[in-house]
Parts: structure tokens; C-alpha cells; sequence
């Protein structure tokens, strides 16, 4: 017995067979990725979204990096990096820089903790449909792993005026980008309906 | 098999929030059975809205490079900084930094609008020729546009920081905004367009 699917990017119909993929399949056309392979455990999601839970608090509440210039020390937060642009009127480029470094990985992290575990135990979470499509949204704007890199150019710029001292904050927004890319992968939509799916039938 | 069969040939929906395919019904506004997101067989104005988009963001590319994005004042000078400078600054201390600057912020938005721009005119003259590479153009540009944002969050973090005012103070400057309004822009560009309309081009 077979199915059939239409790949998104390209809209080819493709007779696939029932049996779940192990490997991921491409369009035979266009290439873009059709079936992802299947390697979700959603106890595995969970763990990481509690870990990036724990990270994403550890690196708003501690500071990011610290200058000492003529005995002068100052300190900032991954808050201060948008509030700092604010405070001089900046506000579209403040909400921006808040959006894609604060909200996103919260709302990202918030919403999958929401979703799965009620999942895990057979039951969907109200308003789910919604919430899912929320996070679809949501996710092209986390951009953590543009701003350590963002982090990085600063020091070094800093580095030649100033004594540079990374933060914890620092340490634990490398991890968060770290567990964000594994969380990323492990709940794309393909793996959530099938989770989803699972339950239902 | 002269024509492949295609989802519209077919009368099947793919819902592209949760890759469902769907059985197209004759009602006004489809939603998905699984997830109830709004079906269509082809975004809507999606050519349209891609190509206002990419106008808007090829304009702001010119002050975004030619405005400053930071000044600088210490005890001994006033500086302004435009992308290019920064970059200029960054190379006397660390080459490989400032390599990756000058990709990300100056070679990856032109790259962006330029690719995106190929796109657009090929579906718009609905050219059949390499349609494969286009649309794995497209997906890479879709993939690298985010990396834009490096300079935007590195001033950002040297505003926050450098506000010592007896000594040093860093303020935002214009081309910043310009900056990143090009960053946003080609990424709902690129998110408005419909890669399906590469492909429906007879060969």
C-alpha cells in the first residue's frame, strides 16, 4: 500500500510507501528535502527544551561581557544590548534586536514546552493548531547564533581600547544556541504531526 | 509519461505549515484538516509581493552602506563609521573577522537581492531553463540571509557597552536602521514567494 505526497517547493506528486522514512528523501526534481528521517523521541525534546528553558534564564540574568578601561568598568546584558539602543531613540532597531535575541528563543522554547508535554501523554494542548502555527512564525526570527558571532566582532573591535572580560552570560548563550539547534531539529512540523498523528489514530 | 503529475494536475493540497497532503475541496478558503492553517494552491501575490519587497530593499541597500552606522567620540576625535570602515577597522586587528564581516554584512545582502531578483525576473518572464539551480538558489539565499544581522547586533553590543562618557561614547547611526530594514525586508521577501511558480513554466 502507498501513499501519495506533493512536495512543497515544487508541488511534484511522489508515490511514497507507508513505512515511516529512517533516511531522509529528496524531491526528485527540485531537491529540497521531502521526508525527514525520523529520530524523534519526544522525551529527548522535552530534556532539551527544559535545558534551553535553564539557559535562556542564565543568560538574561547575568552579564554578557565586561570592559575595564582606566579602572572605568561596565558591564551589559542581552537585555542592555537592546535597551542601550533605546535609550538613544532607536526604537524600531531596539524592538528588532530585542525580538530576534529575547522574545523569539523565549516564545520558541515556551510554546514547544506547552505543546509537548501534554503530547507526551496522549493529550493535545488547547489551542495547539494555533500555537504550532504561532511557532512557525516565530522561528525564522530566533537568530541566537547571528548574535554570538555579533558578540564575538564587538570583543574583538573592544579588544584593542579595552580589557575584555567574558560574562557568564556569554558561556551560557553559546550553549543555548547549541540547544536551540538541537531542539530546532528535533521538533520540525513533519516530526510534531507525527507525533501528533500518532495519538490521534 | 509526457507531463509529470503535479499536486494542482492532480487536485491534491499541500498545507505548507504541516506538510499535509490534502484532497483540494471547492470551497472558498481551504484549511488544513490536521493543523486548520489557510490552504492555497499557490501563495497569494506572491510575485508581486516579492518584487515590492525586493524594490524597497535594493533602495535601502545604497544608504545602508553609504550612511554611517555608529559614531564614535573619545577625548582625542570624533569618528563615524560606515559597513565598509568597520570593516577597514576590523582588519588591522584581526584579519579572519573582518573577512567574515565584509561577507555577511556587504557580499551576502547584494548576493541576496541580486539572486532573489534572478528569481523573480525568470518566473516573470516564465523562462524554463535551470530551474533546478534557481530554485537551490533560492533556498541558499533563504538559508544564509539571517548571517546579515552580524553587524547590527555587534554595534548594538558596543552602544550598550562603550558609555563611558569621559573617555568614549558610541551612538547608533542612521545606516544602521537602513541596515537592518534590508535584512528584513529580503527575509519576508524571500518568505512571500512561491518557489512553486518556478516550475510552472512549460519546458
Amino acid at each position: 500500500m502507498s501513499s501519495v505526497i506533493v512536495c512543497p517547493s515544487c508541488d511534484l506528486a511522489h508515490r511514497v510507501g507507508m513505512a515511516p522514512a529512517s533516511v531522509g528523501t529528496r524531491c526528485s526534481r527540485c531537491r529540497a528535502p521531502l521526508q525527514r528521517p525520523e529520530n524523534g523521541n519526544i522525551d529527548t525534546a522535552i530534556a532539551l527544551a527544559i535545558c534551553a528553558l535553564v539557559l535562556f534564564f542564565l543568560s538574561n540574568a547575568y552579564p554578557l561581557v565586561t570592559i575595564q578601561v582606566n579602572g572605568t568598568t561596565r558591564a551589559t546584558t542581552l537585555l542592555g544590548a537592546a535597551l542601550g539602543l533605546y535609550a538613544q531613540g532607536h526604537a524600531g532597531l531596539a524592538a528588532l534586536v530585542f525580538t530576534t535575541t529575547v522574545v523569539g528563543p523565549f516564545l520558541q522554547i515556551a510554546s514547544l514546552l506547552y505543546l509537548l508535554f501534554p503530547l507526551r501523554s496522549a493529550r493535545e494542548a488547547p489551542g495547539q493548531n494555533t500555537i504550532f502555527r504561532l511557532l512557525a512564525q516565530v522561528r525564522p526570527w530566533t537568530f541566537v547564533e547571528v548574535f554570538m558571532l555579533g558578540v564575538l566582532v564587538a570583543l574583538v573591535r573592544l579588544s584593542a581600547y579595552a580589557r575584555v572580560v567574558p560574562g557568564v552570560a556569554l558561556w551560557s548563550c553559546g550553549l543555548l544556541m547549541l540547544t536551540l539547534a538541537a531542539l530546532t531539529s528535533r521538533t520540525t512540523p513533519g516530526q510534531f504531526w507525527r507525533w501528533v498523528d500518532r495519538n490521534r489514530t | 509519461m509526457s507531463e509529470a503529475p503535479t499536486g494542482r494536475s492532480l487536485g491534491l493540497l499541500v498545507c505548507l505549515q504541516c506538510r499535509a497532503t490534502v484532497r483540494a475541496l471547492q470551497l472558498p478558503h481551504p484549511r488544513c484538516p490536521r493543523c486548520y492553517a489557510h490552504l492555497f494552491q499557490r501563495k497569494p501575490h506572491s510575485l508581486a509581493a516579492t518584487a515590492a519587497l525586493l524594490v524597497c530593499a535594493a533602495i535601502l541597500y545604497i544608504p545602508a552602506n553609504f550612511l554611517p552606522v555608529m559614531y564614535t567620540r573619545t577625548i582625542f576625535d570624533d569618528e563615524q563609521d560606515t559597513i565598509m570602515s568597520g570593516v577597514l577597522v576590523l582588519l588591522q586587528s584581526s584579519w579572519p573577522i573582518a573577512v567574515l564581516v565584509f561577507i555577511a554584512s556587504i557580499v551576502v545582502p547584494l548576493l541576496k537581492i541580486l539572486s532573489l531578483g534572478v528569481v523573480v525576473f525568470s518566473v516573470w518572464r516564465r523562462s524554463p531553463r535551470y530551474r533546478t539551480q534557481r530554485s537551490e538558489l533560492f533556498r541558499m539565499v533563504e538559508f544564509i540571509g539571517r548571517w546579515s544581522m552580524l553587524d547590527v547586533y555587534a554595534i548594538s553590543l558596543l552602544v550598550a557597552l562603550v558609555q563611558i562618557r569621559s573617555l568614549a561614547f558610541v551612538s547608533v547611526g542612521w545606516g544602521a536602521l537602513a541596515f537592518a530594514a534590508v535584512v528584513v525586508l529580503t527575509t519576508f521577501a524571500a518568505r512571500t514567494f512561491d518557489e512553486r511558480l518556478l516550475w510552472e513554466a512549460p519546458p
